[in-house]
């Protein structure tokens, strides 16, 4: 994922603003400098950077679809990728980096066959979801009318979970020719020689000098995708001057639910969104999005101080939970003092966390990033090289696996219809059904950040009536849940 | 960009079409008994292309392959072209071949049918034939950026006239007459001269079993409107001349021609009306084929 782009790039690509001799002489240039040592590149249907989530999905997708299973394709990973396929934990341990995996992302996972090869385990569905506002406890309760008929709003799953068993699935089927443990380091374009014209097709050149021409160059290389760099497409949008903070976390219990019935929990805070969202057993995945001074204390507090901040984020009024923040330590002692002044009904927030995974707790900084387009003239992105969206509605992989699901439809039709897969007009489905669906998306998420961080004012009461009447109306909070689970009209 | 055509122009146009659409007999003139091709053809010269579409192709052969350009909604209609072979195909009692299939695409253009038919997994190979060399250049160079063409596809700059001709100097033997699974006729019998010629002249590379495809647009009002009206003069989504009404030809007039002036050679026409609506693309609609662009095939009898 990490795949790394050295600045020569620059110097093959003649850029389309020069004028035409000078580009050509620039060409001309780089032909020298380059051709001489250029072994003749392998030719590939899709070559794929970037082997997380989105780029497993994909090369899965095609390869257990009879129709695109002739496609020759190849995937490209800077990591050692035999460590992720024998990925294993103790089950009292559970990695930091978990995603809720909606039942539309389940199904696709199934349909590709890659759902059976997880550590079942190891994934936690949840039924009910309760969220409020820290300022007001306006409060929206998300359970399905009857509960006993176990509709799952979401998995969750750790993330390495998921692509040692898309990879395990990957291998199964074989097909897919795997280069680990080698960088990218740099992206070209094709040469014109003897009876092949290929200077509309990007060429990768790995570290070791192996080239890999592209029919189609999928970018699934995360935020600061190397692919995005080459196709010149620009990724706009902001920081949000917040860390969220990961830990993964042991409960007092199973969760009021019990073993059957498990719930997630969100509150908005004015700094940010705090989720506690449930693993199997008496585990459970939290994340904190807050400022990044607030996110730096937390990560460096012993255990039992860590720990009663994560209880007092669920229960304290938040000028308490402000001030807990100004102390350097003593926090376990102050929230059973503030505790007994404050109002907690306890069945209406997580179970009391009583312990935390050590070396679990960890931080990264929260951004918004759009790309202009998905697609290029033989270049298409997927997952975090498209969009980065704030984690507080948990639809960031689950986005990944959507734009996967499209991106391999698209290329399917092409295959059965003759079509060039990788031309912009190929691809142009693809943009078209994904660009506006991951907007609204962005743009939502992007909305319930900023309205839960005011702090006063006429928001406030407002944002709490709104809450309040989704909460009494069953018909918008189920369309609302029907949204969070990836079913129903496809908004989000 | 050419500027609008102003009113003045658009009337004048209108003026000029209105006569002619008076006096359009209702259906095409009786088709030449069979036995004029063989006089026909043995004539060499002896073509039913016309120059002055030739020349109209070669001026748009450079953006035949932008997919922005006015080629645009051609390539928006090929998946369906697909669609409608591998209907035709299926419909019939016997399970048709799925690999080593044979296609000859006659009016080939820049290649965007030919080319994607020789990308199919079952194409064994295809020859695409057009009078046009600019074009073919277009279509040559196009070919060569994708690999997977190679040893697939040849293109041929031969009036079908002369392609057994063509094929046998290639080979630098006499040849017999060649025979393909799937002989393609897409959008080309609404220019050429003599369609009930030209189409006797495709009939012969047909294998016994096989289907003559052929796409074209009705001779009606609407098809008037929306092709040379709407889409060429006001829309500007195809080039200025492209169409030329008083060609167009119906799919009665289709299915007399093989069905009744031809009978016992074909069976099992079949037919597709397709409407290309701006910003959803082209659709299937049942019934369109009275009134625009459709569909049309023909299997050939088999023995």
């Amino acid at each position: 994922m990490e795949a790394l782009l050295t600045r020569s790039r620059q110097l093959r690509r003649p850029a389309s603003r020069l004028c035409r001799s000078c580009s050509r002489q620039l060409g001309a240039q780089a032909r020298r400098t380059y051709a001489s040592a250029a072994s003749q590149p392998d030719i590939y249907d899709v070559v794929c950077v970037g082997g997380g989530p989105a780029g497993l999905s994909l090369l899965t997708a095609l390869r257990s679809n009879p129709a695109t299973a002739g496609l020759r394709v190849a995937l490209i990973e800077a990591q050692d990728l035999a460590k992720t396929h024998d990925w294993k934990l103790p089950p009292d341990r559970f990695s930091n980096r978990c995603s809720s995996l909606t039942p539309s992302s389940a199904n696709f996972l199934d349909r590709i066959g890659a759902w059976g090869h997880l550590a079942r385990e190891r994934v936690q569905p949840y039924h009910e979801m309760q969220v409020w506002d820290g300022l007001t406890d306006a409060r929206i309760e998300f359970d399905w009318e009857t509960a006993s008929t176990g509709r799952t709003i979401a998995y969750m799953t750790e993330n390495l979970n998921l692509t040692s068993g898309l990879l395990r699935r990957m291998d199964g089927i074989g097909g897919t020719d795997v280069f680990d443990k080698v960088k990218v380091e740099n992206i070209t374009l094709g040469e014109d020689k003897e009876e092949l014209d290929l200077t509309q097709w990007p060429v990768v050149h790995l570290s070791g000098g192996k080239q890999l021409a592209a029919r189609l160059l999928v970018g699934a290389d995360g935020a600061n995708s190397p692919v995005r760099a080459f196709a010149e497409i620009e990724s706009r949008g902001w920081d949000y001057e917040r860390h969220g903070v990961v830990a993964t976390l042991e409960m007092e219990d199973e969760g009021w639910g019990g073993h059957d019935m498990k719930i997630a929990y969100q509150r908005f805070l004015p700094t940010g969104p705090v989720a506690m969202l449930p693993m199997p057993g008496r585990y459970a995945t939290m994340v904190w999005s807050t400022t990044p001074r607030n996110a730096a204390l937390l990560k460096s507090l012993p255990a039992e101080d860590f720990l009663a901040m994560v209880n007092a984020a669920f229960r304290l009024r938040t000028v308490d939970l402000e001030f807990m923040h100004t102390m350097q330590s003593g926090q376990a002692e102050e929230l059973l003092w503030r505790l007994q002044h404050t109002h907690v009904n306890h069945q209406s927030v997580p179970q009391t966390v009583v312990g935390v995974q050590e070396g679990s707790v960890a931080s990264f900084p929260l951004k918004l990033r759009h790309a202009d387009t998905y697609i290029g003239e033989r270049v298409a992105l997927v997952g975090d090289a498209a969009h980065t969206t704030h984690p507080l509605a948990g639809q960031g992989l689950n986005a990944g696996q959507g734009d996967v699901e499209s991106l391999a439809r698209a290329i399917e039709y092409s295959v059965l219809h003759g079509q060039d897969l990788g031309t912009r007009m190929s691809l142009e489905p693809y943009n078209a059904e994904r660009y506006a669906v991951n907007h609204v998306m962005l743009g939502v998420v992007d909305k319930l950040h900023k309205l839960y961080s005011v702090g006063s004012g006429p928001l406030v009461p407002l944002r709490s009536f709104g809450l309040n009447a989704v909460n009494a109306m069953r018909p918008l909070k189920n369309f609302f849940m029907e949204q969070a689970a990836g079913k129903g009209a496809k908004i989000f | 960009m050419v500027a609008r055509p102003s009113t003045a122009v658009l009337l004048r146009r209108l003026r000029g079409l209105t006569p002619a659409l008076r006096r359009r007999p209702e259906s095409l003139p009786p088709a030449p008994p069979a036995n004029n091709t063989h006089q026909s053809s043995s004539d060499p010269n002896f073509t039913t292309v016309s120059p002055d579409e030739v020349s109209h192709f070669n001026a748009l052969a450079s953006s035949w392959w932008d997919p922005h350009g006015p080629s645009r909604i051609l390539h928006l209609m090929n998946p369906l072209r697909h669609d409608f072979i591998r209907m035709c195909r299926n419909s019939v009692l016997d399970a048709p071949a799925t690999t080593g299939l044979t296609y000859l695409d006659i009016g080939c253009g820049g290649g965007i049918f030919a080319e994607s038919a020789a990308r199919l997994p079952g194409t064994k190979f295809v020859t695409a034939i057009d009078p046009s060399p600019e074009v073919l250049n277009i279509a040559r160079g196009h070919a060569r950026r994708d690999p997977s063409l190679r040893n697939k596809l040849q293109y041929l700059n031969t009036p079908i006239e002369r392609l057994t001709a063509t094929l046998g100097q290639q080979q630098q033997q006499q040849q017999e007459q060649p025979q393909y699974d799937v002989v393609s006729v897409f959008e080309v019998l609404e220019h050429v001269s003599n369609p009930a010629q030209f189409l006797d002249q495709c009939a012969p590379f047909v294998k016994p079993g096989g289907w003559l495809v052929m796409s074209t647009i009705a001779r009606t009002w609407l098809s008037w409107f929306t092709t040379n009206l709407m889409a060429e003069d006001v829309l500007r989504i195809v080039p200025r001349g492209t169409h030329d009404w008083q060609k167009y030809v119906n799919e009665a007039e289709l299915r007399g021609h093989f069905m009744a002036g031809r009978s016992g050679q074909w069976a099992e026409p079949r037919c597709m009306g397709v409407i290309y609506i701006p910003g959803v693309g082209w659709r299937e609609v049942r019934g369109s084929e009275k009134v625009g662009n459709y569909f049309f095939a023909v299997r050939k009898t088999e023995g």
